[in-house]
């Protein structure tokens, strides 16, 4: 959902979910506990924010096995990376046209 | 608004930068490059034909031209695979196959332009090129393959260090180090130094990064 006051998609636009999605994008694909490592989250919390993702369409989840060892990995969606690009767009478009009014 | 719009740009930027770092294994790749440049001095010195009537000797490189593009395919497809179980192991995905297949296309390259150079010379007496032919030259012989490949490796994994170092690389391959060994009377041990130099260069760049790598993990 899009907010209608700054136009940033609710999902997309917070912390750990611009995270998994900015990840997945220059990594091609990333393994859960790689994006748990680096983002700091307990696997529960992840989790969650992965589900969010997956539900809108931007991310992909596959699971398999590396020997005995169950593995899971994130990619991103060809909406994903759109979602990504128009956030990154419109949160410097907000800077370029926010920044003066606030100074 | 802006505070936290910068702030998530400013972790947009870091977690990009750190993935990319995650990414590299820019050591393994200089050192496959170092084992194939040195493996190279003994072919081309005991596959080299040459042919002296008095003071002019006449040379072919033909060992060259037959370890090259197999050594080059072989280290290509070796850097693609290292580079690929090492993301696997850290949980990520890998940017290497565009080198890889740069690095095989560079290589068909070389055995046309030292194909059409054997032509060439088959019905035309040897002359002195200008100096620029001699970069091209150069330029498309394995050694700079080499580097030409690892410039495009630098630009996939945004790698400023890599860049310099490969800037530094083929300036040495391009502008030949020559202290007066071209002038001895062994045409054999002619191209030993600077082949020696090309891999000296490339294993001190392995050890640097493996180090730099060391440090930062």
């Amino acid at each position: 959902m899009t907010n209608p006051i700054t136009g940033l998609d609710d999902v997309v636009h917070q912390r750990v979910r611009l995270g998994i999605l900015t990840i997945t994008h220059e990594a091609r694909r990333a393994e859960f506990g790689y994006l748990r490592t680096r983002l700091e989250l307990t696997a529960g919390n992840l989790s969650q924010h992965v589900d969010v993702l997956e539900r809108a369409g931007l991310v992909a989840i596959e699971k398999g096995y590396e020997g005995r060892r169950g593995r899971t990995w994130i990619t991103l969606t060809a909406a994903g990376s759109r979602a990504l690009a128009a956030e990154i767009k419109q949160l410097q478009s907000l800077i370029a046209h926010l920044a003066p009014e606030e100074s | 608004m802006t505070t936290e719009s910068r702030r998530l740009l400013s972790d947009v930027r870091a977690l990009t930068g750190r993935v990319r770092r995650d990414q590299r294994l820019t050591w393994a790749a200089l050192l496959i490059l170092t084992a194939v440049t040195f493996a190279a001095i003994p072919v081309d010195y005991v596959g080299m034909t040459v042919d002296c009537t008095g003071e002019v000797c006449a040379f072919d490189r033909i060992g060259v031209l037959y370890y090259w593009p197999v050594a080059l395919l072989l280290a290509y497809a070796a850097i693609a695979l290292s580079y690929h179980r090492a993301a696997r192991r850290r949980g990520l995905g890998t940017r290497v196959m565009p080198y890889a297949i740069t690095g095989a296309v560079l290589t068909v390259l070389f055995v046309a332009a030292w194909a059409t150079v054997r032509i060439y010379f088959d019905s035309h007496p040897p002359v002195s090129f200008p100096w620029w032919v001699m970069v091209a030259d150069r330029l498309v012989a394995p050694a700079g393959t080499i580097g030409v490949a690892l410039l495009v490796l630098a630009r996939l994994e945004r790698n400023v260090a890599l860049l310099v170092f490969t800037l530094g690389y083929l300036a040495v391959v391009l502008v030949p180090i020559d202290f007066g060994w071209q002038e001895h009377g062994s045409v054999r041990a002619e191209f030993v130094p600077q082949q020696v130099i090309n891999g000296v260069v490339l294993a001190l760049g392995a050890a640097g990064f493996a180090l730099s790598d060391r440090k930062r993990s």
